[in-house]
């Protein structure tokens, strides 16, 4: 097997773990804060993943530059780099979102357990 | 040539920044500024719908790349009625809300408007995108506006309305990623047409995983079932204007999500069964909980999630019938809950736990605002001869052409809850005495608020009386959405008019 | 313009006239409204004929109104009906709630019903029926009395008829293209043997739920009695006779058609048996007024039920001339009672007593009423059960003449029980004020009476539209061999021949009355009624001599086991049943935003498992 089949699985395989733990994190943890790093963890393991799909071996910049015209084969794909730029951009707005509302949750309830927070319900 | 369909995004997106700049000038233009813009989009949106209809779908790039490598935005029969309903309701909601917090809070006014705007981007965004990934950000940009709107009233349990929001938001923002990135990886593109035209390239087992994260991920926002826990939550908890608009705009943008990727996208021809299951268990669950709600903007709520599952019922037969019925549905829902959800806020205007029981007698006190819940309530159990029969009754077709009799019985049997839960308050509204001890103290309805229901009562009266009024618009629709092929080719300029 | 159309608009202006300008004047408001109801009903008896067809198209749908002679049997009903009411309505409701809501809603309902007879489509069949459930669901809370119980049991059974019947109708719309209802007749041999039994079955549903049948009947007692008296005698009189008209077509038209079909037949009409008997029954034993003429309008419509389903010429005929006599002794009937109770406060019959001396004419037309209504000789009520029993006789019936039977001698007993609690019986000083009716009610009764009287003698003036409509319906002209203008025929070549029965009957009556008061004049001396004595005592003026309450206690010591198994109650602990379902169904919800996290990843790893079925 070759490195870049071994990479491919490692970053594959990590941001799977990544979401995981993020979905264990979100299921099972109490805190609102420990939710919110849950889903982070994630928006983190997404990322990687998204990232991992344009991994090219020896790849470089996706930038036409004199001398490197016959890089264009190994030039990774600029538009997952786009998009996780995006993707993070908005991760960390909703997260910022969150952080808010426990901040009011808080005020509100004089408690940061999920499961005591439920008076709309049925 | 009125304007382009990226105004529609352009000038909601740049209001919303520029309300705190014009606030600080003249307090008054933060609630002025919105109605403009809202004015302007459903002139827009209208006029661009009519140019569509009777020349052909326009399609707009941005940033001068051709599809399919830039974002397109698609303004077809079926999205410009959509957005025209859209940015309408958007107004109704602005007229409706004009005065909200007069004279009272500044700030949180300037707020409110802020993302009202934001929402109405983001939901036009969704429809007219023509890109998946585009479509994503404007989903977040709705999801964010709408955890704001939701967590607007300090002091309640909103913000724990809308912590569930974001919980499920951004769980299905994840696996909305997630399909994005087995499409992308698959098929190295993000334009919907071009998905479209090599979608039976892809390993069919990567498509129905792509397909399972995508209806997972725009699930949360067309509020099936599971993922509808968030949903009477936040119905409940934002201000009542935010209410309809969330039915009325952001549930419908989230269908169109949803069907434009199963019958687009992954270009399933005939039934969906999954379509049918889900939206069958979403209307069972939906009705039967709102049948004891004991607070009135929850059980509308509960309908309003209801409705939604009959939509998808709808669009599940595949067929041009079928479409057709889950449009009108679609339209009837804009229309009629925001109208129920506004005049229900009007009803419960001076308390804040929104109990059923304090409305007991209110017709006695509001008749104006009382009997257009009645009509609402008439139209959407489907009474003859107010807008909700027609649909329904092209609903009912529609399942008989199929054959589908289970279905059918099914859906009439729930509707007898339904129908059972909305007299139950009607009765509640007009034939109980009221009763200074459970009743709220009436709130005198401001005039921009009746302004804006009696419109929606003037349509609903006018489709229940002459439906033919929108039927042909519906049935372009329809086409529009069912003809895949007709899509590709325009998007990926097979000749037609395209805007550079 | 066309008639129809005219009729409704003036129809939908008359209501919202009412509606609007009612709150200007009350007077204005009378006005209006008795000038609708003149007006479309001058229309309609003098300028719609059969044979103009409007037709249009509504979301491509071809829709079609057009008159039928059927129809026009139940029109007379509706129409005669609404005028007769509306003027008695207008007095009758004075000082009551929401007046410009009533008369409004008291049109639309008309102009409901109206549209039902014209409709010659499913579909705006349909509409009007939905129109006229909404109008009358209206009415039935408008008393604000048991609103959330009764009303609610009202519209669910309203529903559950209406989607009944819109579903079979778009099975027909998609399965053959069209909505006429002759096309559905003529086409319907073309349906598969499963869907000729599910779309009668369905249309019966909904046409049995408005007519009251067993086991659909449990909102009539309800409904009839919390709605306003001036509108149940619309209700109950012209209302649920939409139901019998439904029936009528579906069972004569489509039924036949049916492989093996006579089963529905026999269904229903011992249906409309058992639905007779037990509601006389719980007629016998009600105490309130209201309640009771409500049952008994339940065991009413069973006959009119029974009279259709079997469907030979003669059980057609006395099921049609049952409805339309029902129409009128009941209604008036129901105005005795609304009379009653404006004039007394209330309409139990064990606090009322001896309204005859007080409430004459009111007392006249409740006899002559209850005389139609029991059967008895020479009042139209007597024709009706002549030809139902036998047209049973004759079609073999042998044990539901029984049934019938039985439920028709009970009947007397309610009948004595209402004449004697109200107008009979010892006076009490507490009723002692009470006035007759104002004339504007006294009169409506009063012209009921005459016409129950009238259509004993002459029962060919109604006879005659009802056998032009079965020969609508495919029936052989009955003239001259069932009736004639005042004659009946039976299958055995005896007639009978009401005219100088009436009239002797008539002259004897008013010869004992004149005889008697001519000799008593001088020597009448009134007394009280307490001015008796038996064996020696004296009775006390607070003593109560009569037998109002619990009058019958051997009578339902005997039928105790059939009145045991109430079907409201299984209706009732049903439906509580689904709601505390649901009540727990929805704790699925369970407000903990984690929970709803685990929802979403169970529904995942669900979609996952299940891709191969579900896609």
């Amino acid at each position: 097997m070759d490195t870049t089949e071994l990479i491919r699985i490692g970053v594959y395989g990590t941001s799977i773990l990544l979401i995981l733990i993020g979905l264990y994190a979100v299921l099972t943890k109490r805190s609102l804060i420990k939710i919110i790093i849950g889903l982070s963890i994630i928006d983190g393991g997404i990322h990687l993943l998204l990232i991992g799909i344009g991994y090219i071996k020896d790849g470089t910049a996706p930038i036409f530059s004199p001398g490197s015209e016959n890089a264009v084969a190994r030039m990774v794909d600029p538009v997952p780099q786009a998009l996780v730029l995006t993707a993070i951009v908005i991760g960390f707005g909703v997260t910022a979102v969150a952080l808010s509302l426990v901040i009011r949750l808080y005020r509100h309830h004089n408690t940061l357990k999920i499961d005591e927070i439920k008076n709309l319900k049925w | 040539m009125v304007g382009s369909p990226v105004l529609l995004i352009a000038i909601p997106l740049l209001a919303a920044f520029l309300i705190p700049l014009f606030g600080m000038v003249w307090k008054e233009s933060v609630r002025i500024v919105p109605g403009l813009v809202l004015a302007y989009l459903t002139y827009l949106s209208a006029s661009l719908y009519i140019e569509v209809i009777n020349t052909d779908t326009i399609v707009e790039i941005i940033a001068g790349w051709r599809p399919p490598w830039g974002i397109n935005l698609v303004f077809s029969p079926l999205t410009g009625f959509l957005t025209t309903i859209m940015t309408f309701m958007g107004f109704i909601v602005w007229l409706y809300s004009y005065r909200f917090k007069r004279n009272v809070e500044f700030e949180a006014a300037k707020k409110y408007f802020i993302f009202l705007m934001l929402l109405v981007a983001g939901s036009v965004g969704i429809v007219i995108t023509g890109d998946i990934f585009n479509q994503f950000v404007f989903i977040e940009i709705v999801g964010i506006s709408a955890y704001a709107l939701t967590a607007f009233y300090t002091g309640r349990d909103s913000a724990e309305a809308a912590f569930k929001y974001l919980i499920m938001g951004s769980l299905s923002a994840s696996a909305l990623l997630i399909a994005i990135i087995i499409i992308y990886s698959q098929l190295g593109t993000l334009n919907m047409a071009e998905i479209a035209a090599n979608i039976d390239n892809m390993n069919p087992y990567y498509r129905i995983i792509a397909m399972i994260f995508f209806i997972i991920g725009i699930g949360v926002e067309a509020e099936i079932f599971p993922l509808n826990g968030w949903a009477p939550d936040a119905y409940t908890e934002a201000p009542g204007p935010v209410g309809g608009a969330f039915s009325g705009i952001v549930a419908k943008a989230g269908i169109y999500a949803m069907v434009r990727m199963m019958f687009t996208l992954f270009d399933i021809a005939g039934p969906m069964k999954i379509l049918i299951v889900i939206g069958l268990i979403t209307l069972i669950v939906a009705e039967t909980s709102a049948l004891r709600q004991e607070k009135l903007k929850r059980m509308l709520a509960y309908s309003s999630i209801g409705q939604m599952g009959l939509v998808l019922v709808a669009f599940g037969m595949g067929t041009k019938a079928g479409v057709f019925a889950a449009l009108f549905l679609m339209l009837n829902h804009a229309i009629t809950k925001p109208m129920l959800f506004l005049s229900g806020s009007f009803l419960t205007f001076n308390t804040t736990e929104k109990y059923i029981k304090q409305i007991t007698g209110m017709a006695k006190k509001m008749p104006v605002v009382s009997i257009i819940f009645v009509l609402g309530a008439l139209a959407i159990t489907g009474f003859p001869p107010f807008s909700g029969f027609w649909s329904k009754m092209a609903f009912l077709s529609a399942a008989a052409d199929e054959n589908l009799l289970f279905i059918m019985a099914t859906i009439l049997i729930i509707s007898i809850f339904e129908v059972v839960y909305y007299f139950r308050v009607i009765n509640r509204l007009f034939f109980f005495e009221y009763d200074d001890k459970i009743s709220v103290e009436p709130h005198k309805p401001g005039f921009n608020g009746m302004i804006a229901l009696f419109v929606l009562a003037f349509i609903v009266l006018m489709i229940g009386f002459y439906p033919s009024s929108v039927t042909g618009f519906i049935d372009l629709a329809a086409d529009d959405l069912l003809n895949t092929h007709q899509y590709i080719d325009k998007v990926l300029q097979l000749g037609q008019t395209i805007i550079q | 313009m066309e008639t129809i159309l005219t009729i409704f608009i003036i129809f939908i202006a008359g209501a919202t006239g009412t509606y609007f300008l009612g709150k200007l004047s009350g007077i204005l408001r009378s006005v209006i409204f008795i000038t609708t109801l003149l007006v479309t009903s001058w229309l309609f008896f003098t300028a719609v004929s059969p044979d103009v067809i409007i037709e249009f198209e509504i979301m491509g749908i071809l829709m079609s109104w057009g008159l039928t002679p059927l129809a026009y049997v139940f029109a007379i009903i509706v129409f005669g009906l609404a005028i007769i009411i509306g003027i008695y309505a207008i007095k009758a409701m004075e000082g009551q709630r929401s007046l410009n809501f009533f008369f409004a809603n008291f049109l639309l309902s008309v102009m409901a019903m109206f549209g039902i007879l014209i409709s010659n489509d499913l579909i705006s069949f349909f509409i009007f029926w939905e129109i006229m459930s909404w109008s009358s669901y209206f009415m039935v809370v408008l008393n604000h009395k048991d609103v959330q119980r009764s009303g609610i049991t009202y519209i669910i059974f309203c529903v559950i008829g209406a989607y009944a019947m819109m579903m079979a109708i778009m099975i027909i719309y998609s399965y053959s293209g069209s909505v006429m209802i002759g096309d559905f007749i003529s086409n319907f041999h073309a349906f598969s043997l499963g869907m000729k039994w599910l779309l009668p079955i369905l249309l019966l549903i909904g046409f049995a739920s408005k007519a009251a049948l067993m086991p659909l009947h449990v909102w009539a007692p309800g409904a009839y009695s919390n709605s306003p008296m001036s509108y149940t005698a619309l209700f109950s009189g012209a209302l649920s006779k939409m139901g019998v008209y439904g029936m009528v077509i579906v069972m004569i038209m489509i039924v036949q058609q049916i492989p093996d079909g006579y089963w529905i037949k026999e269904v229903i009409a011992w249906l409309g048996g058992i639905t007779s008997a037990i509601g006389t029954l719980w007629a016998i034993k009600q105490d309130d007024a209201k309640r009771m003429l409500a049952y008994s309008s339940v065991a009413q419509l069973g006959y009119i039920i029974v009279g259709v389903a079997i469907g030979t010429p003669l059980a057609m005929m006395s099921g049609l001339f049952l409805a339309v006599m029902h129409g009128i002794f009941k209604s008036t009937l129901f105005m005795v009672v609304g009379a009653i109770e404006r004039q007394t406060g209330t309409s139990n019959f064990t606090e009322v007593t001896g309204l005859i001396r007080k409430m004459p004419w009111t007392f006249l037309a409740a006899l002559m009423s209850i005389i139609a209504l029991a059967g008895i000789p020479p009042l139209g009520g007597f024709i009706g059960k002549w030809m139902l029993y036998e047209s049973l006789m004759g079609s073999n019936h042998y044990l539901l003449i029984i049934v019938i039977f039985f439920s028709s001698t009970a009947a007397f007993l309610y009948c004595y029980k209402f004449l004697f609690g109200f107008f009979l019986g010892q006076e009490e000083k507490e009723w002692s004020h009470v006035k007759e009716a104002p004339a504007m009610m006294v009169v409506p009764m009063i012209i009921m009476a005459i016409l129950t009287f009238v259509l004993g003698v002459f029962p060919g003036l109604i006879l005659k539209p009802i056998n032009d409509g079965m020969q609508f319906l495919g029936y052989v002209s009955t003239d001259n061999r069932f009736w004639e203008m005042s004659t009946i025929f039976n299958d055995w070549g005896n007639q009978v021949v009401m005219e100088p029965i009436v009239y002797t009957i008539f002259a004897i009556f008013l010869f004992f009355l004149i005889f008697l008061t001519l000799k008593g004049y001088k020597n009448t001396r009134y007394v009280t009624t307490k001015d008796i004595s038996s064996s020696g005592e004296i009775p006390r003026e607070d003593e109560n001599l009569t037998f109002i309450t619990g009058f019958m206690q051997p009578f339902f010591r005997a039928v105790a086991p059939v009145m045991k198994r109430q079907i409201d109650k299984y209706y009732t602990s049903f439906g509580k049943g689904l709601e505390a379902l649901f009540d727990f169904t929805r704790r699925i919800y369970t407000g903990n935003g984690q929970t709803y996290a685990l929802y979403f990843v169970i529904f995942v790893i669900l979609l996952l498992m299940f891709r191969d079925s579900l896609f």
